[in-house]
């Protein structure tokens, strides 16, 4: 525990002590609305944080767990997803006022570099042996790439939905939209899909997350009914899909009927060990692994959902964000809802994988 | 003796799959070596409960995380059921059983699935208030189709007259004007014997063809009925008197939706030139009428301005082509003239025709987010707080020349 063992001396840390994570460290000036999207850089210790105030906040994260700001700036509309280019030195950040920004670390200016008829939802830097592409998915139903250069896109794809989520492993790029389509892009042909498929969930698709240290492609898909889909790209690995139920409470302590299901809101893969975490509508998180079909950690619920998670890069920090997701609509945001953006120090035995039983 | 005979028409089976055997000893080794093994050690169980907790406790998995049972029906592969051998298997499904083993082997209805003595049992449990709806109902339509005075039954033209298990088969249900099965009279006999004297119309005995899941014991039927007695020809098939709500009645026909008006670039109205209108997806509820009926040729109705949804109720769980009548013309046009970049209070579908429900829940489930149409983060957007107005033309060239002043610099950066 000595990783964090500054934490409570750490000055960066409020005073406003979590008891449902004891052991983790929360950051000090958070957002002041709730949090939508997480990115640590691949370079460095630092989060990018998306905020549901107009703002992207960038921290720093020391040793110790403890943080501090460096930059900020805002966007028109709420902050919908965040992310780095591989050099760690721009972040990207899409929002409700249909555009996405770019944070530029060294000069700290920001610019509007990409543009949608609707709100950009989810964003993610393409890592192209060529050249660095940002991609952008929208609720116009388009999914844009950009070189940075040109205020046009370079390209232009066509979804069959609304985009919901995105996420790249080179060459594989998985897009989620609404009405549970799943596209399934190779990127070295980005302008066509190469699959295209119906989620293996009956429910309205939250996430989709690539594997990570893996040997065959493949994505993890989350739905609103407590349920994660693991899927492989190709068909000849079909025969590892499965799915299993997660985030769900007993409709009364007695009863064993599971029967309160919440939406899957984050899943984020181990950068090293390929195991993966999700959170939930329901204040819990927990670390699995895909292989052995093991559950590797359970955290203490938070009193409020978790909205979105990230590891850092080499998978020792585990960021997550205690807010509220809009759930239960405009009642379920109460004052008083905690707003909180958590660090966890992994230990290696929650997110390396177990040996596979049998 | 009656379960003698009833075992050569009815072996064991496996509930899981529906094998037959010799007997149940053959039966319980068959379930212990292809339903209750464990998949992750040799270890075979008895039940399908003591493999659950073997693999709870043994290979630590969690209760959610276990592995359906092996080799299973669909829909028969969980845990919930503790069968061993017979044992345990819900009577419903011995029921549906028998009826089809009786369809199978071509025997009239009734003669495996009027159980003996041993069977009894389970057709003894006290029947639950819709059961015995579900009886009277069946019995009703029985009773009412026919017109025609009291014929006497055709007494051989079923095996099944007479025959023992009949006579056992009916009374083990909560009867008060019964009377105790040994005392039964013969059957032609005891035709409208137990029934209240008065108007209520002659019973025929049951029609071919309308036997219900269960056979009629409902209360108050003499207990000797054997379903399926007689043959009548002249007999109507009950249809007309089929519970109400059978027969659905011709949807409404719906009137075409209004388009917004050209010109009117709604941000929730993306292009979609390049997508021709496909074949609603599945989980579309058929009722409604495919886009292409129901709609003007003029450019699909991809959504509302957001200044005309206001007047739409919300779009959740309610098809497009219903909501579309209750939104009156002019409103929706004065409001989009008047406030066109106001903030629409509802989400509106960019092609309403693909409007998504939820799937049913097999069981009591309590979904915390159950708009099958938008993510959460679309309706937070629509709120008062969040909204973001937008300038369509100005936001574009915000970005052209934010772009041209910084394009220089950076594309050295990058080189």
């Amino acid at each position: 525990m000595a990783y964090f063992s500054t934490a409570s001396t750490a000055p960066g840390v409020s005073s406003t002590t979590s008891t449902a994570a004891e052991k983790d460290v929360e950051v000090s000036e958070p957002p002041s609305d709730s949090i939508s999207s997480l990115a640590f850089s691949s370079q460095a210790d630092y989060l990018a944080v998306g905020s549901w105030d107009n703002s992207v906040r960038i921290y720093e994260v020391g040793a110790g767990g403890q943080t501090q700001g460096k930059a900020m700036y805002q966007h028109s509309g709420p902050v919908l997803g965040v992310c780095w280019n591989k050099e760690g030195n721009k972040v990207f950040s899409g929002g409700a006022d249909n555009a996405a920004r770019m944070l530029d670390i060294t000069t700290g200016q920001p610019t509007q570099v990409a543009q949608h008829d609707a709100p950009v939802k989810v964003l993610k830097w393409i890592d192209a042996p060529q050249a660095g592409i940002l991609v952008t998915g929208s609720w116009d139903k388009t999914l844009k790439y950009w070189d940075l250069r040109t205020p046009t896109p370079v390209a232009s794809v066509q979804l069959p939905e609304r985009c919901y989520s995105l996420d790249v492993q080179y060459p594989l790029m998985v897009v989620g939209t609404a009405e549970r389509h799943i596209q399934i892009y190779n990127l070295t042909n980005p302008s066509t899909p190469y699959k295209s498929i119906q989620s293996p969930l009956k429910w309205q698709t939250r996430v989709v997350s690539c594997f990570t240290a893996s040997t065959s492609s493949g994505f993890a898909v989350g739905s609103v009914e407590g349920r994660v889909a693991i899927q492989y790209v190709e068909d000849k690995d079909s025969s590892n899909n499965f799915s299993f139920k997660c985030h769900r409470r007993d409709s009364t302590p007695s009863a064993k009927d599971q029967a309160l299901v919440f939406a899957v809101n984050d899943i984020s893969f181990h950068p090293v060990h390929g195991t993966f975490s999700t959170c939930g509508s329901d204040g819990t998180i927990h670390f699995w692994d895909k292989d052995a079909r093991t559950r590797l950690k359970t955290f203490d619920a938070a009193p409020a959902p978790i909205t979105t998670t990230a590891f850092n890069r080499n998978g020792t920090v585990f960021a997550y964000a205690v807010s509220y997701d809009w759930s239960k609509g405009h009642s379920g945001m109460t004052p008083g809802s905690p707003n909180k953006l958590m660090l966890h120090a992994c230990k290696d035995e929650e997110v390396r994988k177990r040996p596979k039983k049998q | 003796m009656g379960k003698k005979k009833n075992k050569q028409l009815l072996r064991p089976w496996c509930w899981y799959c529906e094998r037959e055997f010799e007997d149940e000893k053959v039966l319980m080794q068959h379930q212990k070596a292809k339903h209750f093994k464990c998949g992750m050690c040799p270890r075979r169980l008895n039940t399908a409960g003591g493999l659950a907790v073997h693999i709870q406790q043994v290979h630590k998995l969690e209760p959610e995380n276990l592995p359906r049972i092996e080799n299973a029906l669909p829909g028969r592969d969980g845990y919930e059921v503790e069968i061993f051998g017979m044992v345990g298997i819900p009577a419903p499904d011995v029921a549906d059983y028998k009826r089809r083993k009786e369809i199978e082997l071509g025997l009239s209805a009734g003669s495996i699935s009027q159980p003996p003595q041993k069977k009894a049992k389970i057709e003894n449990k006290v029947y639950s208030e819709e059961e015995l709806k579900a009886q009277l109902q069946a019995h009703k339509a029985l009773m009412g189709v026919s017109s025609s005075p009291e014929k006497p039954p055709a007494p051989e033209s079923s095996a099944v007259y007479g025959a023992p298990p009949q006579a056992y088969a009916a009374p083990p249900v909560p009867a008060s004007m019964m009377p105790p099965p040994g005392i039964m009279p013969p059957m032609h006999m005891s035709m409208g014997s137990p029934f209240p004297p008065g108007p209520s119309p002659p019973i025929p005995p049951g029609p071919p063809g309308l036997i219900p899941p269960f056979p009629p014991h409902v209360p108050g039927l003499p207990p000797g009925l054997p379903p399926g007695l007689s043959i009548d020809p002249a007999f109507p098939p009950g249809v007309p008197n089929l519970p109400p709500g059978i027969s659905p009645g011709p949807t409404p026909p719906v009137p075409p939706g209004i388009s917004p008006p050209p010109g009117v670039i709604s941000p929730f109205a993306p292009p979609i030139h390049g997508m021709p209108p496909g074949p609603p997806p599945p989980g579309l509820n058929p009722a409604f009428p495919a886009p292409g009926l129901a709609r003007p040729p003029i450019p699909p109705p991809s959504g509302w301005p957001p200044g005309g949804a206001p007047v739409l109720p919300p779009p959740q769980f309610i098809p497009a082509s219903q909501q579309q009548p209750s939104a009156p013309p002019h409103s929706a046009q004065s409001q989009l003239d008047g406030n066109a970049s106001s903030r629409p209070t509802q989400l509106t579908l960019p092609n309403p025709a693909l409007s998504q429900t939820n799937p049913e829940f097999k069981k009591p489930t309590d979904l915390k987010y159950k708009d099958p149409n938008f993510a959460p983060e679309e309706h937070r957007g629509i709120h008062p707080k969040y909204y973001y107005h937008a300038k369509p033309t100005d936001g574009a060239t915000a970005v052209a020349e934010e772009s041209k002043g910084k394009k220089r610099a950076r594309a050295e950066d990058f080189l």
